[in-house]
């Protein structure tokens, strides 16, 4: 790859591939709600509008179910709309174009048309923006055949992810953790992409597998640095798509490792770990397992605002690193 | 069965704990109920009691501080019990196998053979009954003939874990073998999370669990005919078993009893560290002397198995009276590498039908039913893991490490070698140059497999040499 490299936010990542398919397909167009000249809720659409005209950058109005819905429509009629949601949350209003049109219609026409649409979700926690905008509902979603549903945790796999779910003829839902848009890294320029469904060894270890998404990966591979000093290594996995998931990935880890921790942030309960953990109860790898399978998710409540009960609602660099050393010791 | 004592937790915050007293002295009977020990906290000492009848054993010091909750702290026999064993959490071993600690040490522990199943001690009236296991633990006790009753676990509360078995195999247990090399992790290194152009998966070596107590293991025969005269033996070729030659047999009549070998980690042979090709032939040798096949045998081997036989019977121990191999490994070094990759892999039939017609010329050979035959055989099979390490140690790199050209130049009895021209898996050329005592059948628009793309003709030869009468 010939491509020069620069440093990019992951915010930027995203809007340059955004500006990449714009260029290559004209049917590419941005939808949401304050993209245009206001440049998004996180400033990830930018002057988009500026180069691509409001034709193209479209501000919706102040209805996630009405957007949705016209930009389901767009897809059936050949466009390629990227609707970006506000806050993941406010996926909630959206539910019947997402789950029962845009995940269905395909199928319920026998596969004559289907839907080539994006939706982006900045998800998370640890902004301060309380409990009605700092969820991670990702695993709703991916509970829906239909849909694909990714989770890039850098700035080159958010580009590479997000210009392989334009090019994909179905829905992708692209889960985008807040606190990731500012966060840099290399990005090559030019197209390229990162495949949907595929996770990633983010670093190889035998003890004990990591799977991670999302800012977790991050606080993974601070715990497994950590860990390491204490002769424990950890392989860290980056699951990057709930939906395919990449079983295989993490089969092969546990094999190795005999030991599995999961590491999310949306509620612990019935949540991706919860997937995980039996995919792996359930395949070859159960007979390699040498200790409990543990999970680590949100907590049992609301995100709260108050910045330490915030902090704490959600797995941390200490809580992997307890849960890591309890394992390892035996103790669990 | 003896019941546990264990550390409870007795406040929420509680991680260790320390027995300030213990209230019995060890020996003493107790009955459920009874106070046993005063645990203290950093808030209270609160008195814990006894949840069994019987004798109590092997009570934790009670000058020991920082306890994990859910430790075992001591073991209470019931009536008729006898404290045969000591409880691993309670006292350590004298002698603790290496790296008993949470390092993964011990599990690099190599056996020797199979352990032998460890008798319970000292007659104790055991009570059989669902052991706390990893399933980890419960397939290495399997696979080993260990049963998971006579360990003790070093996990919390009393689970056995992998560690535990390994040092229950521990005779077996002691000199990782020096040849043997199974990939280990790679060094660690955080990758990048920002590496630019790499998103691919570094590739990751599939590794048995660490854990795993290795032995080369031995060879299983098979009976697959009976018959009265000399024994014809066969020997299957990588990723085959003994089973794998019953098309082959099919309407055959031979006057002597047939066997197939299952060669280490084949088949139903266990034995998943194999650290080399002698290995395999001292483990068919074994099966075959201890099955006692001291008289004449006329053998068979097929690719991997041909090069077994050819250096079994140079060893002279057994009576080898004539040698056919089809295909033979062990005359050149190439391999076709990706073909034992893609076969040990596959996991579906759609995947592995892909490979087995690497196998043939003609596509028809491979019928979606012997594919099918042939996944079921991978999956009964001692395990795929177990093939990898095979071809790890016989096939590094997808090359052939081992020559069976001198053992052939030193025998005496006849001996034919049989090789399809279009042999994929191993080039035919290697046929060139044999010794001039071994006779060569080229068969033309053959693959790898002549007896079964040309069973005919395998058959005949077969019988002009063990029955030169027919």
């Amino acid at each position: 790859m010939d491509a020069a490299v620069r440093e990019l936010s992951y915010a930027q990542a995203i809007q340059e591939a955004m500006a990449i398919a714009m260029e290559a397909d004209e049917n590419v167009i941005l939808m949401g709600e304050d993209i245009g000249v206001y440049g998004g809720a996180f400033q990830v659409t930018g002057d988009l509008v500026h180069r691509f005209g409001e034709d193209r950058v479209m501000d919706t109005p102040i209805s996630e179910l009405g957007g949705a819905g016209v930009a389901v429509g767009a897809a059936l009629t050949g466009l390629k709309p990227i609707f970006e949601f506000q806050f993941s949350d406010f996926a909630t209003l959206a539910m019947e174009q997402i789950v029962n049109q845009a995940a269905k219609i395909r199928y319920m026409l026998g596969g004559e048309v289907s839907v080539p649409l994006v939706m982006r979700f900045p998800a998370g926690s640890g902004t301060g923006a309380a409990a009605q905008h700092s969820q991670s509902l990702e695993a709703w979603l991916a509970h829906v055949p239909g849909l694909k549903v990714v989770q890039p945790s850098t700035p080159y796999d958010v580009k590479g992810l997000l210009l392989a779910a334009i090019a994909d003829p179905d829905p992708v839902m692209i889960f985008e953790h807040k606190l990731l848009y500012k966060m840099k890294g290399p990005v090559p320029e030019g197209s390229y992409t990162v495949p949907i469904g595929k996770a990633e060894i983010r670093r190889q270890g035998s003890h004990v597998t990591i799977v991670a998404t999302a800012i977790m990966v991050h606080r993974a591979l601070e715990a497994a640095i950590e860990l390491a000093k204490d002769g424990i290594e950890a392989e860290v996995i980056d699951l990057r798509s709930l939906r395919p998931m990449d079983t295989g990935t993490i089969i092969e880890s546990v094999k190795k490792t005999g030991k599995l921790i999961c590491v999310y942030e949306g509620v612990k309960t019935l949540g991706i770990g919860a997937e995980i953990s039996a995919a792996i109860a359930e395949s070859e790898a159960f007979d390699y397992l040498d200790a409990p399978i543990l999970r680590l998710g949100g907590a049992e409540c609301p995100i709260p605002y108050n910045p330490d009960l915030e902090k704490t609602a959600v797995p941390q660099v200490d809580t992997i690193l307890a849960a890591a050393r309890s394992l390892l010791a035996g103790r669990l | 069965m003896p019941s546990e004592v264990i550390l409870p937790r007795v406040d929420m915050d509680m991680a260790t704990g320390k027995i300030s007293k213990w209230l019995v002295p060890p020996g003493a009977t107790v009955t459920k109920g009874q106070p046993l020990f005063e645990i203290e906290t950093d808030k209270a000492t609160m008195e814990i009691e006894a949840e069994a009848d019987g004798t109590i054993r092997d009570l934790v010091d009670a000058s020991a501080r920082d306890i994990p909750v859910g430790s075992v702290v001591a073991w209470i026999d019931a009536a008729g019990e006898a404290a045969a064993e000591k409880p691993a959490a309670a006292e350590p071993a004298p002698a603790p196998p290496r790296g008993r600690q949470q390092d993964e040490g011990a599990e690099q522990a190599v056996a020797e053979s199979p352990g032998t199943p460890k008798v319970s001690s000292g007659g104790l009236a055991r009570v059989i009954g669902r052991e706390r296991a990893t399933p980890l633990a419960r397939r290495l006790a399997r696979e080993h003939g260990i049963a998971l009753a006579d360990l003790r676990g070093s996990g919390p509360r009393g689970r056995i874990q992998a560690s535990d078995v390994a040092a229950a195999s521990k005779p077996v247990l002691l000199e990782p073998r020096p040849a043997r090399s199974i990939p280990e992790a790679s060094p660690p290194a955080t990758k990048s999370l920002f590496a630019a152009g790499d998103s691919t998966n570094p590739e990751t070596t599939p590794v048995a669990a660490s854990a795993a107590p290795l032995s080369p293991g031995s060879a299983t025969l098979v009976r697959l005919r009976e018959g009265d005269g000399t024994p014809l033996v066969l020997i299957h070729g990588f990723g085959s078993e003994a089973n794998g030659w019953r098309p082959f047999l099919t309407g055959q009549s031979f006057t002597g009893p047939v066997f197939g070998l299952d060669l280490p980690g084949h088949g139903g042979a266990a034995g998943n560290a194999v650290a080399g090709f002698d290995d395999l032939v001292d483990a068919a040798e074994s099966a075959l002397l201890e099955a006692g096949l001291k008289g004449a045998i006329d053998v068979v081997g097929h690719s991997l198995g041909g090069a077994v036989a050819a250096s079994m019977a140079e060893r002279g121990m057994l009576d080898v009276r004539s040698l056919l191999l089809l295909s033979p490994a062990g005359l050149g070094p190439e391999i076709n590498g990706g073909f034992l990759q893609g076969y040990l892999g596959a996991t579906s039939e759609t995947s592995l039908r892909p490979w087995m017609l690497e196998l043939v010329v003609d596509p028809q050979t491979i019928t979606p039913a012997l594919v099918r035959a042939t996944l079921k055989a991978r999956q009964r099979s001692a395990g795929v893991e177990a093939q990898r390490r095979v071809a790890a140690a016989v096939f590094p790199d997808g090359t052939q490490c081992f020559s069976i050209r001198a053992d052939l130049a030193r025998l005496r009895m006849p001996v034919r070698v049989i090789f399809g021209t279009d042999d994929r898996i191993i080039p035919a050329r290697h046929a060139a140059g044999l010794p001039p005592l071994v006779a060569l059948h080229l068969l033309p628009n053959i693959g790898h497999m002549p007896h079964f793309e040309a069973s005919e003709v395998v058959t005949t030869i077969l019988n002009q040499v063990i029955d030169p009468q027919r």
